[in-house]
Formats: structure tokens, sequence, C-alpha cells
């Protein structure tokens, strides 16, 4: 079974995000803020992480750069969530690593077959 | 008799038989010191009591907001072909049982609905609008719009915004040129989403000035929203509003309306300083070469925040008619000027650069070092 | 003799008496205003949403400034945190003030830096720049960092300002913790207020014993050192009651050194920071208002209540001593400098009343407190006085200073409520009431030093801010409290 990381700081999409995963199959693990997502993603590997970019004390681009610069870990796909619409942190996202970014509002339905695609990209 | 019975002794001696005897300064401590003790002792009743009942909303809050976050997360995950209807039917009784007339339930259920509302797209915001509905929520909303209060109007008015209750935006419009700042935010973002034929009228009779804080939400919402018919905004650029000016200006820019281009330029001659710099600013971003000449015209009448600006501007449209211009401003006596006009000269794509490192050959050693920084790309301008 | 004493002593209470009562008045006065500001400010605040402003292209564009000298430890961690703050439009400029130590080394390593053809356009005084440098990284594109010669706080804050590209100034202490949404917060009032805004100031609020993790705050805690834990109630009366009061009347005097946003046009148009006096922040604002006034241009200064910024107060008595004298200092300086502001009605608010306020009270009254408490001891001595009026009249100040900070405390209480534990409000109620005995005497002391010092010429900051500022503001820069 897949592992997946969310990591969101607004605990009500966290948890629409939790129980839409965890209802297409996926082992969840969650994080209400940067810093536990940081600590989760040190400890643990996953198959795909979803993060939100704007969070306390560790930004999503952290976890993000942290991850792809882990040789280890760089191959896990990293999804950031954004409301930000700016130009300059898409970009920044992009050079870091990202392989996709999700805008609010998104469609939950949309974002689990991207999920799907990711996972299934990363097992071959 | 003991230590303490000799102090509450004397203080009570104090301030019934002695009283009358002390000089009035004395007396007027004395009952300065009795008031502070009094209104010490309320506030630690205050403070305690403040923080039990807050401590106790606080356990009520969490309860209620994990039972209904659990509950509408659920509502939320279904997926696009499962039938509206029977996912209503399954939770309405749910949530129905709860005790709705509690505010704090009541507050928690509306605000979680319209974050869920407004942060997806797809079947949730249909299923949640019926929800919110049935649950005679909007009636609620409706209350609040038209209550005394403007802190409750504000609530309810965008409780309308985020569920998109079109039917409320007569309601609205009349607070769009209210008074109270706030409220007349509230009022202008919410009509925009909500009036179906004339999303923009409200500028039209906007007398109340338009902060430029307000400016910065309309704008987020006129240029997020996609579902928004974009109007022509120089119909608005004779507007004696000001700030309205300015936002329909920066409305063009964003929307590079080039059938603005005729009023942008009558507006160079506004008496408003910011609203001239902004023309020129379109002007430029907007390549209006037929506008040179008459910035050029007024180059020398202004100060120079707008003569930078209009360097810029220059710089963007870069027809060429003005290459001399340019290059006569690196011999400015004010840095800045020099700066902007060796931009100017740099953003030509006509090769501009290389024009730029040919006029480095043959300037003074202070030009040189800023015509180095200009040609630094790391360095953003 | 015997009767002249008697007739003295009655003046000398009655002349006590009074100026504790205006005193007494001026600071009810302040806290009703305070309490009108903080209703209105609390009350519109919670309908606020500061996304839109976050992602707006049309927000003003901020330069963080931030005078670096001798922070190898901490350098790299502090910068990570400002370039995380939550903002769209912004650069970090740090300014390394000719450290002695490998902080401009770590800087360089860490984030990769590169000199870049940077043309300095000393617009304001500084001493030379030796190389500006930006990061071969586009992750931290937002970065710049001045190398300079040694000059001091001030300074290296000119050398920021003349490198600076965007359209506000926000001059902080590097080694200060900064919220995240502070820039959010102080850009606000740029944009809402009827009139230009010149500057606005955040909160100072005190970090020690708090829980600090990467440079944020993770964990508010009450000091466990007494010393600290008087701070916070001094900073929670002078932010949350003083300034905001002064704030409603306009007539705000000080912005933190620690954490102030200014408008840069008007900030180079008054000439930077003055190099020559010790309270270089109060000294600013001063100067702007000046200016505006003698433009005829209707501005306001405002003060953001929310705390914004954390800073580890001194612990150690003599740095902390050492502290509160170079305010008095500061203090001084400026009033001196400014002295024909006093009631001179071409400069409104700022010479009618903050300025004499300033004067009479925040100056003045440690001075007296001091003579006063002199006196005594001498009249007691002589065996010459009423030890039961005197004993009234000081309970009653006694009891006046602790009822006021228990206001400060509910103010507290009711906005921000930082201090959530039940054992820390305990701790801080019990503070109210060690404070005027333990604490307050210290700080007159420090001031009246700090006066004599400065009126015997010994200006101390000369030889120890050309070494840097470091020296001074070891007794960390935080920030002028007023005494109230």
């Amino acid at each position: 079974m897949s592992k997946i990381l969310i990591a969101e700081d607004e605990v009500l999409m966290l948890k629409a995000l939790e129980f839409k995963l965890k209802k297409d199959g996926y082992q969840v693990d969650v994080a209400s803020d940067g810093r536990q997502a940081m600590d989760k993603v040190k400890s643990e590997t996953y198959d795909l992480i979803l993060t939100d970019i704007m969070m306390p004390f560790v930004g999503g681009m952290e976890i993000l750069s942290y991850i792809k610069n882990d040789p280890l870990k760089k191959s896990t796909p990293v999804l950031l969530i954004s409301a930000v619409g700016l130009e300059n942190v898409v970009l920044e996202g992009f050079s870091l690593g990202a392989d996709d970014f999700i805008y609010k509002p998104f469609n939950l339905n949309e974002l689990s077959v991207r999920i799907k695609r990711y996972i299934k990209q990363n097992v071959f | 008799m003991n230590f303490f019975e000799t102090i509450f002794k004397y203080i009570g001696d104090t301030y019934t038989d002695r009283l009358s005897y002390f000089p009035t300064n004395i007396r007027v401590s004395l009952l300065i010191i009795l008031f502070c003790i009094v209104a010490m002792v309320e506030l630690y009743i205050y403070i305690l009591f403040k923080r039990a009942s807050k401590n106790r909303e606080e356990k009520q809050i969490k309860y209620w907001k994990e039972h209904i976050d659990n509950m509408l997360a659920n509502v939320v995950i279904y997926d696009e072909s499962d039938d509206t209807d029977e996912i209503i039917a399954h939770f309405y009784p749910k949530i129905k049982k709860m005790p709705l007339r509690n505010p704090i339930v009541n507050n928690i259920l509306t605000t979680e609905i319209l974050t869920y509302h407004k942060n997806f797209t797809g079947k949730v915001p249909e299923v949640l609008a019926v929800l919110f509905h049935k649950l005679d929520l909007d009636k609620k909303s409706r209350k609040k719009i038209n209550n005394k209060n403007w802190e409750t109007k504000i609530e309810g008015i965008r409780e309308a915004n985020e569920m998109e209750i079109t039917d409320m935006a007569e309601e609205i419009v009349k607070y769009t040129d209210d008074e109270n700042g706030l409220l007349r935010m509230e009022a202008q973002a919410a009509y925009i989403k909500l009036s179906p034929s004339n999303p923009f009228h409200f500028l039209d009779r906007a007398q109340e000035r338009i902060l430029d804080w307000h400016q910065v939400v309309l704008f987020e919402i006129i240029t997020k929203n996609k579902k928004l018919a974009i109007p022509s905004f120089s119909k608005w650029l004779r507007s004696p509003n000001d700030t309205v000016v300015m936002l329909c200006l920066k409305l063009i820019d964003h929307f590079m309306q080039f059938d603005a281009a005729e009023e942008v330029q009558r507006l160079l001659k506004h008496h408003n300083p910011k609203i001239v710099k902004k023309s020129i600013n379109i002007i430029g971003k907007l390549e209006l070469e037929d506008a040179e000449k008459h910035m050029f015209g007024v180059y020398f009448d202004h100060p120079d925040e707008i003569k930078l600006e209009i360097l810029n501007s220059i710089g963007k449209i870069s027809s060429g008619n003005y290459a001399e211009f340019l290059s006569s401003r690196i011999y400015s006596a004010d840095t800045k000027i020099k700066m902007e006009a060796m931009y100017a000269i740099k953003n030509d794509p006509d090769d501009g650069e290389n024009k730029l490192k040919e006029i480095f050959k043959q300037t003074t050693a202070e030009n040189r070092t800023l015509i180095k920084h200009v040609l630094d790309n790391r360095i953003k301008p | 003799m015997k009767e002249f004493l008697a007739t003295f002593e009655i003046l000398f209470n009655n002349a006590i008496f009074y100026y504790a009562m205006v005193v007494m008045a001026s600071y009810v006065m302040l806290t009703l205003l305070s309490a009108i500001e903080m209703n209105g400010y609390m009350k519109k605040n919670s309908y606020l949403n500061y996304r839109e402003i976050l992602v707006s292209p049309l927000a003003p564009s901020v330069s963080v400034l931030a005078p670096a000298y001798n922070e190898e430890a901490t350098i790299i961690d502090n910068i990570r945190s400002l370039l995380s703050l939550h903002y769209g439009n912004y650069e970090v400029i740090i300014i390394n003030d000719g450290s002695t130590d490998s902080t401009f080394r770590r800087m360089f390593d860490y984030y990769q830096l590169e000199k870049v053809d940077f043309a300095v356009d000393y617009q304001i005084g500084c001493n030379d720049v030796r190389g500006v440098y930006k990061s071969k990284l586009p992750s931290f594109s937002k970065l710049t960092v001045v190398d300079k010669l040694n000059g001091g706080k001030s300074d290296a804050l000119n050398a920021g300002i003349n490198v600076a590209a965007k359209d506000l100034l926000l001059c902080i202490d590097v080694d200060c913790i900064v919220q995240e949404d502070a820039i959010l917060k102080l850009a606000k009032p740029y944009l809402e207020e009827k009139y230009q805004v010149i500057a606005t100031g955040g909160v100072v609020r005190i970090a020690n014993s708090c829980k600090v993790e990467d440079g944020k705050l993770v964990e508010v805690n009450m000091p466990k050192n007494l010393w600290p834990r008087f701070q916070v109630l001094e900073y929670i009366r002078a932010f949350l009651m003083g300034r905001m009061a002064w704030s409603r009347l306009n007539g705000l005097l000080i912005i933190s050194g620690a954490m102030g946003l200014f408008d840069k046009s008007v900030v180079i148009k008054v000439g930077g920071y003055d190099h020559n006096t010790v309270g270089e922040d109060m000294e600013l604002v001063v100067r702007m208002r000046r200016y505006m006034y003698e433009q005829d241009r209707r501005f306001k200064v405002v003060y953001i209540p929310d705390p914004l910024c954390w800073t580890e107060a001194p612990a150690d008595l003599s740095i902390l001593g050492r502290q509160r004298n170079r305010w008095t200092r500061g203090n001084l300086e400026t009033l001196w400098a400014h002295k024909d502001l006093f009631f001179n009605p071409r400069y409104g608010i700022l010479g009618m009343l903050s300025y004499p306020y300033w004067l009479f009270f925040e100056w003045l009254a440690p001075i007296m407190e001091f003579l006063g408490l002199s006196v005594f001891i001498i009249l007691v001595i002589m065996g010459n006085v009423n030890l039961e009026f005197s004993l009234i009249l000081m309970s009653m100040v006694y009891f006046f200073s602790v009822t006021l900070s228990t206001v400060a405390i509910l103010f507290e209480e009711m906005s921000y409520q930082q201090y959530t534990k039940g054992t820390d409000l305990i701790k801080l109620l019990l503070a109210a009431f060690l404070e005027p005995i333990l604490y307050h005497p210290l700080t007159i002391f420090w001031a009246v030093q700090g006066n004599i010092q400065k009126l015997l010429g010994k200006n101390s900051w000369g030889a120890m801010t050309r070494k840097g500022f470091k020296e001074n503001k070891i007794p960390i820069k935080t920030e002028q409290t007023t005494t109230t």
C-alpha cells in the first residue's frame, strides 16, 4: 500500500484530504504544521508528499527543497498546494523540483486522479 | 492584641474616626488607595472569570469542531458521479440532530461549510449550497445583512458572497457606498460576484473613497474571477472620484485594454500626480507610440518621480524616436534619472544592451559604474 | 530653623502630592485612550483577511534591512527566517557592518554569494560599501548582502537604505524573532489611511524562556528569571497602553529600533539615521515628523499592537543597567537636538503635546522621584518628618502603580493573551506587586546615572559605536519603553 504524507495547516482541509485519500486506499500520514511535516519527512519514507506552501514554522518550499536535495528521497513526488498564484512562487517551486502545483480552489476528485498517476509513475 | 489586630485596627481607624482630621492631600491619598484596592480586586475577579468562561467555551468549541469536522469531511469526499440528493438525504438528518440553536455549533457549521465551499470546485460546492439552503442558513445570512450592527452586516454579506446567493445582491448594493469603510468594501466585493447583470454598477455611484486596501481586494476579486464579464474600464476614467479612476487604471493595465488608449492619454493632464504617474506607466506597458510626444512635451514640467516614469515608459515603447533624448539624460545631474535612462536604453529590443555597451566606451567614469550596474542582470531593478 | 523645616515638610509633601496627581491623571487619560484604540483595532482586525495583500501585485514593495555585526553564531538561521516571511514583493538586505568574526564568510559560503556590479548611490551619508553580493541560487534571489566598513548601527542602516530598491523599509534587529505575518500587518496601514503614512511600528515582546526552534517562536513562556519578568510587565504596559494611546492621538514619538516600517522617500529626504545619537530610532521619527510639518503635509505614524517581534531581554542587571543608561542618554540627546519643538504650535501635536509630555514625564519623572526620595531621606535623618503621612503618600503611589499594571494585564488578557498558562498569569500578577519595590528604583537609578553622565559630557557611546554597535547593544537591542 502506498504511503502519502499530507501537510496542511488548515485542519478542515487536512481532514478532507485525509479522508479522501484514505478512501482511495492509501496509507495516510498527516502533519498540521511545517515542523511536524519536516520531522516526519526526515524520519520516514513516503511514496508521495502533498504539502501546503504557507504553513507556520516551516513552509512547503523548505520541505520541498529538503526532499529534492536528499539523494535517497529526491524521487518522491512532491505536490504543492497553494492559494498564491504569484508567478515567482510557482517558478521558485518548479526550480526547486516540485512535481506539480495544486491551486485552491481545486477539485478533490481531480486531485485524487493526479495522485494516482504520480504514484503509478513512481512504481515503474 | 496581636500584630494583625493592631494593623486592622489602625486601618479601620484611619478610614473612620481619624479621616476628617487629616490634611486634604492625605485624605485624598487615602481615598485613592481605597479606590485602587477595590479596583484591583474587581480586576482580579474579572480576569479570572474571563479565563474560566473562555476555557469553558474553548472546550465546547473543541468538542463540536471535531464532530462537525468529521461529518463535513465525509460530505466532501464523494465522487463526481454520486447523486447529490442521496448525499444530502444521508447527512441532513445527522446534521439536523445537532443543537443548531447553540450559537457555537451554528457558527462552526457555517464557517466550515463556507471554507469547503471556497476551497473546492466540482461536486463539493454544489452539495454544500444545497445543504446550506436546506438548513435555513441562508435565511440567517439575510437576517444578518439587515442587522443594525455593521459587524453583523459584514458577516451576512460574507456568507452571501461565499455561498454565491445571487438574490441578495439587491440588498447588498445599498451598502456599496456606506460611510463605514469595511462594510463598503465587503459590499462591493460581494456585489461584483453576486450581481448577475451589472456587477460594476457600484462604480457609477461611488462617492466614498475606495481606499488602496480596498483596491487590492477588489483587484484580486476582479482579476481572479474567471466567470466575470470584464467591461471596458475606460468608461469610468472620467469619474470625479479619483480612487475610482485609479482602480480602473490598474484594471486597464492588468487586462491590457487598448481601447482605453485615448482616455489614458487624456489623463496625462490630470490634477492628481498619482493618476498621471499610473497613466504614464500604462502608456509604456501598452506601448502607445502616439503618446510619446505628449510625454516628452511635459517631461521637464514634472517632478523627478514622474520624470522617472516617463523615461521608463519611453524605454518600453522604444520607438527610437526619442533615442537621443534618452542618451542625453545619461548626463543628467540626478543619479536616479541617469540610471532610469540607461535601463530605458537597455530595454530596447533592438539590441539595447549593445547600444549601452557602445555608450560605455565613451562616457565618464561615473557613468561606467552605473552602466555596469544596469547591465548586471543579477541585480533586479 | 525648626519652624522652617516644618513648613518645608508641608510644602514638600504637597509638591510630591500634586506632581503625583498630575502624573497619575496623565496615565489615566492614556489608559482610557488606549482602551478606545485597542477596542477599535481588535474589532476591525477580526474582520480582516490578509490573504489579498499577500498575493496582490498592488501591495507596496518592502526592503527588509538588518544590520549585522559579529553575529556568526546565528546569522544563517536569522537570514533563513527573514527569507521565509509571508509577503509577496520584498527583498532582504543584510548589512555586514565590518564584522571582525566570520559572519561574512558564513553568509558567503552558505548562501553561495557572488559580488555584483552594484553602483551604490550615496543619497545619504554612510561609510564606504566594499561590495554588494547576491546569491547564485535562484531560491535565495530575495537576498542581498552589503559588505561595508564598520560605522555603527545607524551607519549600517543608512548603507542599507542606499542599496534598497523597494518603496518601504523594514528596519529590524537581525537577532529578533520576527513573526511571519509581520510585513503584512505593518504594511497594511500604508494602504488604508486617509493621510500619508510615514512609519508604522510594531510591538516588541520578550522571548526569554520561550521555546524557539529554527529561529521561530514555538511556545510562549513567562521568563523564569525575575528581571526579564519585570520587563515583560513593563513592555506590556508601555506597548499596549502607552503607545496605543499615542497612536490614537497621532503623537507617537518612538518606533522601536527592533522593528519599524518606514516610507523610504521620507527617510531619504530627512537624511536617514543620525550617527550622533544613541537614540537613533526615536530621533529619526521626530525628524520625519518635523519634516512633514515643515512641508505642510498631513501624515500619520501608526502603531500595530500585534506581537510581531520577540527579543531576548537582558537578565543580567549590569547589562540591563547599561541598556537603560543608554536609553536615557538617547532620550536626552533627541530632546536636546529638537528643543525648538517645545510648545511650538508650528509643529501641531508634536510640539504641543508629544514633546512636552516626553520632557515632563518621560525625562523628568525619574529625576523628580530621585530628588523626592533623597529629600525624604534627609528629612528622616533630621528627624523632621511625619512618617505616617509620608507612608500614606507612598502607599498611594504604590497602589496606583500596581493597579495600572493590573489594568495592563487585563488589556493583554482581552487582546492577545500570549501567556496562556494559568501559572504564568499568576506570576505576572505577582510581578506587578513586586515591581514598584524591586525593579522601579533600579530604573530610576539608571536614568539618573544616564543623565549625569550625559551632562558631564561622558559620551561613552563614542568609543563604543566606532567599534561597532554590538558592544552598545549587548544589552540586546530591544527598544525604548516608556516607564508608563
